[in-house]
């Protein structure tokens, strides 16, 4: 852990960070207000329409539920979206970034470590995870209480709720490190960690409106999250262990190969 | 002890093949053994692609030798690489800065990554006359020569044992490259190290004590630049009156052609001999042209081919 590294980390992605919080907070707020408003409405409506009513189990099933609908704020491709940009943007840029540029070359010829250079940027990534994952979970529970249903979902179940997001973006963005440290220019660091979690977002999608095809979520990392689960009946142990399982692995594959790659001159 | 000290220190590119590509290697430096002594300055002189940047990757622990071994400062490169940064500073071909920061916050933020006093820095950055106005702008809008000289000051700021340069002067104009010379005149009258990479043989002919020169990843010559030039032939032209001096058999020349009252040899070695031989002789012009650094390159890489009297491969003189 480099302390001048961290703080520049910090400080180059701070307007990002604020960015998508701002972004992360507009979900917190609509999605619970959306149910207060239109909730009853829209469910009588959509039930009229077995098409419809298929489409409202997405992201966890039973849309018109508070639990449902914050579940959908989860899940929602904005909201992925978002937390993608911290989870596979940044772990590409930190380190695939900044080798094609150039600066990595001119940081690792001080004295710090590739394993210290590693270290210090994710704990710098999980810092971000874990204050968006925490902005999106305080705007909602605030956002419920604020349209008067504070006394249906428990405060730990948020909390429950916040590690499960969590885990489930640390799992991307070790990925998406291990994916940096094996390459040499941002595009591949990307690419790969995207198009994975595009498959995985396409197979939860796709499970949960098509009956037929509903076995694709279990192998969806984002049937992992079930967030109308946690906040039903709290945090599965097995889906917390396989995204803890995931992001070691990859954590290890990144923390084994980056001292070991050769940095030739950028091009 | 030795500043640098290499011993067949080899590098081969491997890339993995794919079904439609097979796998290759490239040998980027074969054997590469030479020492850089204490408190020198030396030249290490290739064209491009010739392993120059490769020895220096090898040297600061971004690459990893295939085999052989070295040691910078005594410490091993493949072992102890975080002790070498500590004791060296390091100017990389074509250095990127992060282009949102300013020049001060860069020598700042690098200065603290050193975790050392910058010592130097306000001294360099006199020298390399960065005004304050100059060090507050965002270094997305500095010129090359710009960043060359935030470069410079990085390297040294924090006065390292040994700086290794990587083509240092590029982009630089010639008055800042005279200020670069002194910089380095200044270390290493403290006692410092400076290892530089160049293709410009101007420069390692002024600045430097020894030269190494490598050729496909080979060295082909490691020696002393005085002594170098000195074993260089040179061309002497005389202008006499009277009776035509005989030079057969002085030492070192050779080529003697004589037209009218003009005489032209080559001379190889001390001088002291040829101006001997003319005592006595009406002379009214003499010439000695000064041995240069660049005949002795070309002299190394003349049995490649397409190398002419003009260049080389990638060469300024």
């Amino acid at each position: 852990m480099n302390l001048p590294l961290f703080r520049r980390t910090i400080a180059a992605n701070a307007v990002r960070v604020v960015v998508i919080a701002l972004g992360l907070m507009l979900m917190g707020i609509v999605m619970p207000l959306m149910y207060a408003t239109f909730g009853k409405d829209l469910d009588s409506f959509v039930q009229t329409i077995p098409l419809f009513a298929q489409f409202s189990n997405f992201g966890g099933g039973d849309l018109f539920t508070l639990t449902g609908m914050v579940a959908m704020g989860f899940a929602h491709p904005f909201t992925l979206l978002l937390m993608g940009i911290m989870a596979v943007v940044f772990p590409a840029l930190a380190i695939a970034g900044e080798r094609e540029k150039g600066t990595l070359e001119v940081t690792l010829s001080r004295p710090i470590s590739r394993h210290g250079l590693y270290a210090t940027l994710f704990v710098a990534g999980l810092l971000f995870i874990m204050s968006l994952a925490a902005v999106l979970v305080a705007t909602i529970s605030l956002s419920i209480a604020a349209v008067g249903f504070a006394d249906a979902v428990s405060l730990a179940r948020f909390a429950q709720l916040w590690v499960a997001d969590v885990l489930l973006f640390v799992a991307i963005m070790s990925l998406a490190f291990a994916a940096s440290v094996e390459s040499d220019r941002a595009g591949p660091a990307i690419g790969i960690p995207a198009v994975f979690v595009l498959l995985n977002y396409l197979a939860f999608a796709i499970g949960s409106i098509w009956p037929d095809a509903s076995w694709l979520q279990d192998y969806s990392m984002f049937d992992l999250l079930k967030a109308k689960n946690v906040l039903d009946g709290g945090l599965a142990p097995g889906d917390v262990a396989v995204m803890v399982l995931f992001a070691s692995v990859f954590i290890g594959i990144g923390w084994y190969r980056f001292p070991r790659r050769d940095l030739p001159a950028p091009a | 002890m030795a500043a640098i000290l290499s011993q067949a220190l080899t590098k081969t590119y491997r890339s993995r093949g794919t079904p439609l590509h097979r796998d290759t290697a490239v040998r980027a430096l074969t054997d590469l053994s030479l020492e850089v002594h204490e408190g020198e300055v030396f030249g290490f002189l290739g064209p491009n692609g010739s392993g120059k940047s490769t020895t220096i990757r090898l040297l600061l622990g971004f690459l990893h030798a295939t085999s052989g071994r070295a040691q910078v400062l005594g410490h091993d490169i493949a072992t102890e690489s975080e002790e070498i940064r500590r004791r060296t500073g390091y100017l990389p071909g074509g250095i990127a800065f992060h282009d949102s920061m300013t020049g001060d916050e860069q020598l700042r933020y690098l200065a603290a990554l050193d975790g050392q006093p910058a010592t130097l820095r306000d001294e360099l950055i006199d020298r390399m006359q960065l005004s304050q106005r100059d060090l507050g702008r965002q270094i997305r809008d500095y010129s090359r020569g710009m960043r060359q000289k935030i470069g410079i000051v990085q390297a040294f700021q924090n006065d390292p044992e040994l700086a290794i340069l990587d083509e240092p002067t590029e982009g630089l104009d010639p008055l800042m490259q005279r200020s670069f010379y002194d910089i380095l005149g200044d270390r290493k009258r403290n006692g410092r190290t400076i290892f530089f990479s160049s293709h410009i043989l101007s420069e390692v002919e002024r600045v430097c004590d020894r030269v190494a020169i490598v050729r496909a990843g080979e060295l082909v010559a490691l020696t002393d630049v005085a002594g170098l030039l000195s074993r260089r032939r040179r061309r002497v032209e005389l202008r006499f009156s009277g009776e035509a001096p005989t030079l057969d058999g002085v030492p070192g020349i050779s080529e003697v052609q004589l037209r009218d009252d003009v005489l032209a040899c080559q001379l190889e070695g001390d001088p002291g001999p040829l101006l001997a031989a003319l005592q006595g002789v009406a002379i009214s012009d003499l010439l000695i042209e000064p041995a240069r650094l660049e005949e002795a390159f070309m002299e190394y890489y003349a049995a490649d081919a397409g190398v002419d009297a003009s260049g080389g491969p990638g060469i300024q003189a």
